[in-house]
């Protein structure tokens, strides 16, 4: 019955801190009852959990997101620079948003001794287990090539894999390849491929699931060389024949953009007024636009603009597209991807002139890293043939083919390219190849060149 | 002004901080750690662990390394967390001004007899 109370108090941390903890909170929680046994030692651990919600509740809803509306202030460089407002600073406001708090937590621990025991049905929170990282974070369309190494799992039944599971997630892997790889010959290459080394007996001897998925996805990019191949396993369990994230994936997915501001990492104005933005995604646009329009309006003044793309591993086009709007006073097409499922072309225009920016005819750069990826390399490309931005850095990875998840089984998936990039101005995209820099400087260096290259030209003016 | 949250930085994370420099741990493991290191003075609640841990992470001073299950707890799956090298030059600077703060204090002799 204890832990059904908990649960309830659980209730009063807001649903950010609940979505991102709540399963770990009560695990600790019954960890600490399953140690902690006896009257005194029950009553310190009670002690400890109340005293712990009234401090802890009002510091969680007093975090708020960071606001960038704020007057433009010079940081010291490798600084991060979100602003957030501080729990300390609030004192009074503090003590007396804990004592409404207290109070309802009062009223709440009331209620529920008398009502614990109607409560037998569904816990209060969600109780998800968290999907392991490397193989379900993978909601959006273009993704990072990472390839998750065969890590010491703790060997469970499931992550044992037999002669016939081996076969049906072979046999689901060809099939989606054959119907879904954006090139249907190259495609067509990889699912016989895999073939081939089944029936020479490669992965007879494979028993652990995530060194399986690791060598399939080895072997297709043998054939290929697309970086946003890849097959994956997850220990928890998936609807079979699913398509895309599920509802699990993209609430996590929505927590960590909310976590993380959107990726928004550094947004910052240098000496000599050059805005600086780094951000690590192109996230879905659906949940980030308010952060995307809230860093670039801390930016509008700037009379250059630097986006550092050296750690981002792409994302959504549409958010390529909607960043690239403030670079431009007038709709212009970007890009066009070609989908085979639809067996259609969809085009990519930027929604310029963005109400109230300043930006469009300022100089811009874009910083890139040997590891910039994908949408990363889009937005890259896309300003480069438009000769609207200096591209600085490195050679970029060379992954330009969107992507889908499929479930192969409830355990395997595929991530399989099926679109390809056509930019307008060179009709090719960057498969393979990278966008190479303007200005070719190693990734360390492309700060500081691009600052020098900005202040160069504000100093001609 | 707004400020930083770990600025200056909250003795409950850099009891996190410490707890992290010698191996990874999972946010349980963490918490009877910070029991141990400060003699049973500090237990750290579920809220203000996982919200110290969150903001941990999102300045980067520590890092998700995996999720496994402790074999001396069973069979659920934890997340473990490990220091960053960020994270340890952060706790280093923390326990420098604490140092000199026990330096000065050590002048203006506030201590009763010279055991510190």
């Amino acid at each position: 019955m204890s832990e059904k109370i908990y649960v309830l108090l659980l209730r009063l941390y807001p649903s950010h801190f609940r979505e991102q903890y709540g399963d770990a909170a009560l695990q600790l929680y019954r960890d600490r009852a399953r140690d902690e046994k006896g009257f005194l030692s029950g009553l310190r651990l009670w002690t400890d959990l109340l005293a712990d919600l009234v401090l802890s509740v009002p510091r969680q809803y007093l975090y708020v997101q960071p606001s960038f509306a704020g007057v433009a202030r010079p940081h010291a460089p490798g600084m991060p620079s979100f602003f957030v407002l501080e729990g300390e600073s609030l004192p009074a406001k503090q003590i007396l948003l804990g004592g409404i708090l207290s109070l309802a937590f009062l009223c709440v621990f009331w209620i529920s001794l008398n009502s614990a025991t109607k409560h037998t049905a569904q816990p209060a929170i969600a109780y998800r287990s968290s999907p392991h990282h490397s193989a379900s974070r993978q909601p959006r369309a273009l993704q990072p090539p990472s390839v998750p190494a065969a890590k010491n799992f703790a060997v469970s039944e499931l992550s044992n894999l037999d002669a016939a599971q081996r076969r049906r997630v072979i046999d689901g892997a060809i099939a989606k390849l054959n119907e879904y790889y954006v090139y249907p010959d190259l495609g067509r290459q990889m699912a016989e491929a895999l073939a081939a080394h089944q029936q020479r007996g490669d992965y007879n001897s494979i028993s652990d699931a995530e060194t399986f998925a690791v060598v399939l996805t080895t072997h297709l990019r043998e054939v290929s060389h697309d970086r946003h191949l890849f097959v994956g396993y997850n220990p928890e369990e998936n609807p079979a024949n699913h398509d895309g994230p599920t509802p699990t994936e993209l609430a996590r997915y929505r927590s960590d953009m909310q976590r993380s501001n959107c990726t928004f990492e550094k947004v910052e104005i240098l000496p000599r007024n050059i805005g600086y933005l780094k951000f690590n995604e192109f996230p879905d646009p659906a949940i980030c636009r308010p952060t995307v329009t809230a860093v670039m309006k801390k930016l509008n003044n700037a009379d250059a603009i630097i986006f550092d793309l050296r750690d981002n591993h792409g994302g959504d086009p549409q958010m390529v597209s909607l960043i690239a709007s403030y670079l431009f006073n007038r709709p212009t097409h970007v890009n066009d991807i070609y989908d085979r499922r639809k067996n259609s072309t969809r085009q990519f225009w930027t929604k310029s002139p963005v109400s109230g920016n300043a930006l469009a005819d300022k100089r811009a750069y874009v910083l890139t890293s040997s590891g910039t990826f994908s949408g990363a390399e889009e937005f890259a490309y896309d300003l480069k043939m438009l000769k609207r931005a200096t591209v600085v850095g490195e050679t970029t990875t060379g992954g330009a083919h969107p992507a889908r998840t499929h479930q192969i089984d409830e355990h395997f998936r595929i991530r399989v390219p099926e679109a390809r990039p056509i930019n307008p101005v060179s009709k090719k995209n960057w498969e393979g190849t990278g966008v190479e820099p303007d200005v070719k400087v190693n990734a360390a260096d492309a700060l500081d060149t691009a600052q020098t290259l900005a202040e160069q030209r504000h100093n001609r003016h | 002004m707004p400020k930083r949250k770990l600025d200056p930085l909250p003795s409950a994370a850099f009891q996190i901080l410490l707890s992290l420099a010698g191996e990874d741990l999972h946010g349980y493991a963490i918490m009877r750690q910070v029991a141990e290191q400060t003699d049973g003075r500090m237990r750290l609640g579920p809220g203000t662990l996982y919200s110290s841990i969150a903001t941990l992470l999102e300045e980067k001073f520590i890092a998700e390394v995996d999720e496994r299950d402790d074999p001396r707890l069973g069979h659920e799956r934890r997340r473990y967390y490990r220091l960053t090298s960020s994270g340890r030059k952060l706790a280093r600077s923390e326990a420098n001004r604490l140092a000199d703060l026990l330096r000065v204090a050590r002048t203006k002799k506030i201590f009763r007899g010279d055991y510190v």
